[in-house]
């Protein structure tokens, strides 16, 4: 069985497990970034996509400039190509992280590349939580943290886990990107090791292996969107 | 002894959108009393729900004056705003609750949590809540749903439900708006019930906002009548139903267009063709019935012959309330003096055709 593998995918074999272009390292690497900038990036998107909604005409502290403020910025971001972000935002990485290359440096454009893109899905989802139910909590004499906690982000829970689960099979995507600035993972394997070297076999399993992440991760998310989900069974 | 518990002054709501105002609510003054059941009633975009609204500041009218249960909310009749201070009117909320023609319930909390969701800031502690939350599930007969999600309930479950919800904090004010209309008859006439039952035991005040006069008959002590922002009409519910003084009023009420029908059925069926001293009138009565004798006596005394078309009667607040489709044959000078005659017996004349009142 070894033998066959090593027959058929001679250059995979010669990454090998560990050291400098080993698959260990080049997993490691694509979750380690993935998880970190989702961490980070969704903060920063719930905040805006949930201040969008709050300050939006419609909503409950309706403030036009607050709104516009993120409404710009989330705009201003998404407008960026991602490779294009990560040269643009490099001087702010060195002074975050204190280099500009690496798997932490890249962390910063991930972060801010896939912020924008959640805010707004984030913004749909929230949206889409009926004003009826908002002003039956009003009405009852909820509070602010009330309305947002148990009302919002409760009801649209299944709707959010759906744009989580889109967003971070994009945010896998340009963990791919990230190779560009020495970021590693599998990304980079496939074009850096794979590719660049004409070992269409190492190209292949990386490949393999981001579609396993991906598809574990929109396993998961819909498990979860459908489980946490009461409103029309 | 009667007391206001709801004052609303010159409430006037204008919305203002990118190139058009609308006045939802126009200058309305209207005064409930504590303990009343007070419907409103008007086709869809009267001003209805926006005027309601007021009521708990879930809408800032632009002028006008609303004080509830004693405590001002808004003031503004010189151009200057005062409203009742957020953490305030967060804890007068509690003491008023709403329904709403869509329930409105969390949808991803169980008909239990939905409960304690609104005693979330009572003084209550835990447990209390616990058991209180259930207490209202019994009194709406829904305690063995306690863990039922709303999507697994009917529409009247899920009203019963809100009502519980409602009624968390001990309000002394319920507002229905439209809380029956999307709502079986069935349905409708339990969840009804329900609100009159309330109103008898807890002495709760009900605001019932709706189009559908049915409800309205079935619970109301007194009623508005609302069109175009205004309230045109007011009254107990037996004046507004046998002495409307509106078209728009009567044609809620159904003696409009009971009537127009009555007479459009007959004259299509060919069996009244009026003549020039025949006239068609609806006599509306109160309590007692219209006896044989009134006829004879118009028979006798004005020589005016009355053919009795159709009748009906209804059971208001208690009271039967009857109408008859007359059509009295006679000389106009004798039809007037009959005419003139049957209101001295209190009983209320209307004349079919023209659906105008007669003043006397
Ligand atoms: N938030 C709003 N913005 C703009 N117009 C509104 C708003 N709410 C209600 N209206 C308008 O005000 C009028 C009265 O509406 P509403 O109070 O809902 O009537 P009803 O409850 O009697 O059906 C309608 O013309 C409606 O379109
Ligand atoms: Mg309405």
């Amino acid at each position: 069985m070894a033998e066959l593998f090593a027959k058929y995918f001679p250059n995979v074999v010669y990454q090998g497990w560990n050291g400098d272009g080993g698959w260990l390292p080049a997993i490691g690497q694509t979750l380690y970034m993935t998880f970190w900038s989702a961490i980070f990036g969704g903060i920063l998107g719930l905040v805006f996509g949930i201040g969008l909604v709050l300050t939006d005409s419609d909503g409950i502290l309706p403030n036009r400039g607050t709104f516009s403020f993120f409404d710009k910025v989330v705009s201003f971001f998404r407008a960026i190509p991602f490779i294009i972000l990560l040269a643009f935002i490099a001087p702010v990485t060195q002074k975050i992280v204190g280099t500009q290359i690496g798997t932490t440096a890249a962390l910063v454009p991930l972060s801010l590349g896939v912020f924008p893109f959640y805010a707004r899905q984030v913004q749909v989802a929230l949206a889409s939580v009926d004003h009826g139910i908002i002003e039956a909590a009003q009405s009852l004499g909820a509070t602010f943290s009330d309305i947002v906690f148990d009302v919002y982000l409760r009801e649209a829970r299944s709707e959010l886990i759906r744009v989580t689960t889109v967003t971070l099979i994009s945010l896998i995507g340009l963990t791919a990107m990230a190779g560009a600035i020495g970021a590693g993972g599998l990304g980079n394997m496939a074009i850096a090791y794979g590719y660049n070297r004409f070992a269409n076999d190492t190209t292949f399993v990386a490949t393999l292996l981001v579609l396993i992440f991906v598809l574990l991760v929109q396993l998961i998310g819909d498990f979860l969107a459908r489980v946490l989900n009461h409103k029309n069974i | 002894m009667t007391e206001k518990i709801i004052e609303l002054d010159n409430i006037s709501v204008t919305f203002k959108q990118k190139n058009q105002t609308i006045e939802a609510v126009k200058n309305v003054s209207l005064d409930i009393n504590r303990g009343d059941i007070y419907g409103i009633v008007g086709y869809s975009g009267a001003g209805k729900s926006t005027l309601v609204r007021v009521i708990n500041l879930l809408q800032k009218p632009t002028s006008g004056k609303a004080k509830i249960n004693g405590d001002l909310f808004y003031e503004n009749t010189d151009g200057h705003e005062k409203v009742i201070e957020t953490n305030k009117l967060r804890k007068k909320r509690r003491k008023i609750g709403m329904i709403f023609q869509h329930f409105n319930l969390l949808n991803e909390q169980t008909v239990v949590q939905n409960v304690e969701f609104a005693l979330k800031h009572s003084s209550l502690k835990e447990k209390e809540i616990a058991s209180k939350a259930l207490d209202l599930l019994k009194l709406v007969g829904l305690e063995d749903r306690a863990n039922a999600y709303p999507s697994q309930l009917s529409g009247g479950q899920q009203q019963r439900v809100a009502i519980a919800r409602a009624l968390a904090n001990d309000p002394e004010i319920l507002i229905s708006d439209e809380g029956t209309s999307a709502l079986d008859p069935k349905n409708t006439i339990q969840i009804l019930d329900l609100l009159k039952r309330l109103n008898n035991e807890l002495g709760l005040t009900v605001v019932l906002i709706t189009h559908e006069m049915e409800a309205v008959k079935r619970i109301a002590d007194r009623v508005a009548v609302m069109e175009n922002g205004e309230i045109i009409e007011t009254g107990n519910l037996l004046d507004i139903f046998t002495n409307a003084k509106h078209k728009l009023t009567r044609e809620f009420v159904g003696t409009e267009s009971a009537s127009s029908k009555a007479l459009a059925t007959l004259k299509a069926a060919k069996l009244v063709q009026l003549d020039d001293d025949q006239e068609c009138i609806q006599l509306t009565y109160i309590g007692s019935s219209v006896s044989e004798s009134l006829i004879v006596k118009l028979y006798k005394d004005f020589d005016v012959i009355a053919n009795i078309i159709y009748g009906n009667i209804e059971i208001l607040q208690g009271t039967p309330v009857g109408a008859l489709f007359v059509i009295v044959k006679g000389s106009v000078e004798n039809r007037k003096k009959a005419i003139k005659f049957l209101k001295e017996q209190d009983i209320i004349v209307t004349k079919v055709e023209e659906g105008e009142v007669f003043n006397g």
